[in-house]
């Protein structure tokens, strides 16, 4: 039974890193095919999110089966439970690495104006927080999370500094309003990345302290919260 | 208003040379379920037997410390071991009827207890029997030997028949884990529902039965208390990672 469990989750565990790697690469690849305009790349982001939702349901299906035929108990459980919400935050990233390699085609013509808008400083520091909340979970490494969870108000930050720029840009120069809008809605879409991350952060930390910290206003005062 | 019903402090037990148990201080709360685990040899269900004096038979047995039920020492000289075995009935891991008819072994507490009263008795057994849940399969059949009935069914009765003295603490040492799926969840069942009248204290070597029907659990090693948390915890964040490794099936 012992043995079976300790191959039954670490195989969980490699699925989870396989499917965390396929949707770094899918992000990279959207926001190549957005800066470079490389629009082949983009076809190739969007037919890969089939292979993304298969691992979705193979991850799924995998959790079932470990809680139907071992029912885990306290590590055990809260890694499960933690698989099965990373890779929830993992499909929706995937998705929206297909959103994003979409509004390529549409701002194909102007990555002058992207990265006058900031975007691509935008992109770096998200893609960043993916990387971090990635290894967080390989490496079990809840310090990593928490640093990212800090990280994530500079994207927030940037995020509301590219939409004044934009506001400022489409009121000066009318012609610029629809790929105004484009870079608008592309801008959302990157900054919910940084969201999926930030829950994957929360997931880890939970994973390796059995404490509950999403929907907390301050990661610092976290501990304080959960004893109560 | 006591803290605890059963309260023990610095409980030590030897079999002759050999220390059973080392030290055990727990607070047992009234009216909800405690479940002991631990691996085999562990001394929960020595630790079980000193709740109603059940190691005072054996030979070579020396206790030290202190067992409060109710604040009351029941090691204290004074103490009725009789009275005492009255209020804390015990039900172990197979089923003991004794060879009699289904009706004289539930009344047979209240019988050698002073009760006479045909009319009485009656309504001993048939409350008993209904508080452990095996009155409607076992009403028409009370003259017949309870030998006769299934593993369940003789664990129910042996239930009833603990009740029929009116306990205020029941003892129960792997009491399903003779019994099949079904006969198990009608023992689950009815714990909870004797929970409200009755503290209970199980020793289990199933984990999915001590996360389902335990209020709180001790984690027994070696003689020691490793951990005494809430079941929740437990099994969710125990705070020692000898639990961790024993809850999930690493070790013993």
């Amino acid at each position: 039974m012992l043995h079976y469990l300790e191959e039954e989750l670490e195989q969980l565990r490699k699925k989870i890193i396989k499917m965390g790697s396929l949707v770094e690469e899918q992000v990279e690849f959207s926001f190549r095919a957005l800066f470079e305009g490389n629009l082949e790349l983009a076809e190739t982001v969007k037919s890969r999110d089939d292979e993304v939702d298969k691992y979705d349901i193979k991850i799924d299906k995998h959790c079932q089966r470990i809680f139907a035929l071992t029912q885990p108990v306290a590590n055990d459980l809260r890694l499960i439970m933690t698989a099965l919400m990373i890779n929830s935050d993992l499909e929706r990233m995937g998705d929206i690495a297909v959103n994003i390699s979409e509004r390529a085609e549409n701002l194909v013509d102007y990555s002058d104006l992207l990265k006058e808008m900031r975007v691509d400083e935008i992109a770096v520091k998200v893609q960043k927080l993916i990387k971090m909340s990635i290894d967080s979970f390989v490496n079990g490494d809840a310090e990593l999370a928490k640093n990212l969870i800090k990280a994530d108000a500079e994207v927030d930050k940037l995020d509301s500094v590219i939409f004044d720029l934009l506001a400022y840009k489409m009121k000066d120069n009318s012609e610029l309003i629809v790929p105004g809008m484009h870079i608008l809605t592309l801008v959302r879409n990157i900054e919910r990345l940084a969201d999926h991350a930030t829950n994957i952060a929360e997931d880890v930390i939970f994973m390796i302290d059995a404490k509950i910290i999403k929907h907390s206003k301050d990661p610092e005062n976290l501990e304080q919260k959960n004893n109560s | 208003m006591k803290e605890f019903k059963i309260h023990t402090k610095n409980l030590n037990l030897y079999y002759g040379n050999n220390r059973a148990l080392k030290d055990v201080t727990i607070g047992i709360d009234e009216n909800k379920i405690t479940s002991l685990i631990g691996p085999s040899g562990c001394g929960k269900s020595t630790f079980l037997r000193t709740l109603n004096r059940l190691n005072d038979t054996i030979d070579n047995v020396r206790i030290e410390g202190e067992v409060m039920i109710d604040d009351i020492n029941i090691y204290d000289k004074n103490v009725d071991v009789v009275a005492l075995r009255k209020r804390v009935g015990m039900i172990f891991q197979k089923s003991n009827p004794f060879p009699k008819s289904v009706y004289e072994n539930v009344a047979y507490g209240p019988r050698i207890n002073g009760v006479k009263s045909k009319k009485e008795l009656d309504e001993i057994v048939e409350t008993s029997c209904k508080r452990a849940a095996i009155w409607d399969e076992v009403k028409d059949r009370m003259n017949d030997s309870a030998i006769g009935l299934s593993g369940g069914q003789q664990q129910r009765v042996c239930i009833a028949r603990a009740l029929a003295v009116d306990p205020d603490v029941l003892l129960m040492d792997e009491p399903a884990s003779a019994l099949d799926p079904i006969s198990t969840a009608k023992i689950e069942e009815l714990m909870f529902e004797l929970k409200t009248d009755l503290t209970i204290v199980i020793v289990t070597h199933n984990m999915q039965q001590a996360a389902r029907v335990s209020d709180k659990c001790a984690f027994f090693l070696m003689g020691e208390i490793v951990e005494y948390n809430s079941t929740k915890n437990m099994f969710t964040k125990p705070d020692k990672e000898e639990t961790q490794n024993y809850v999930s099936g690493r070790f013993g």
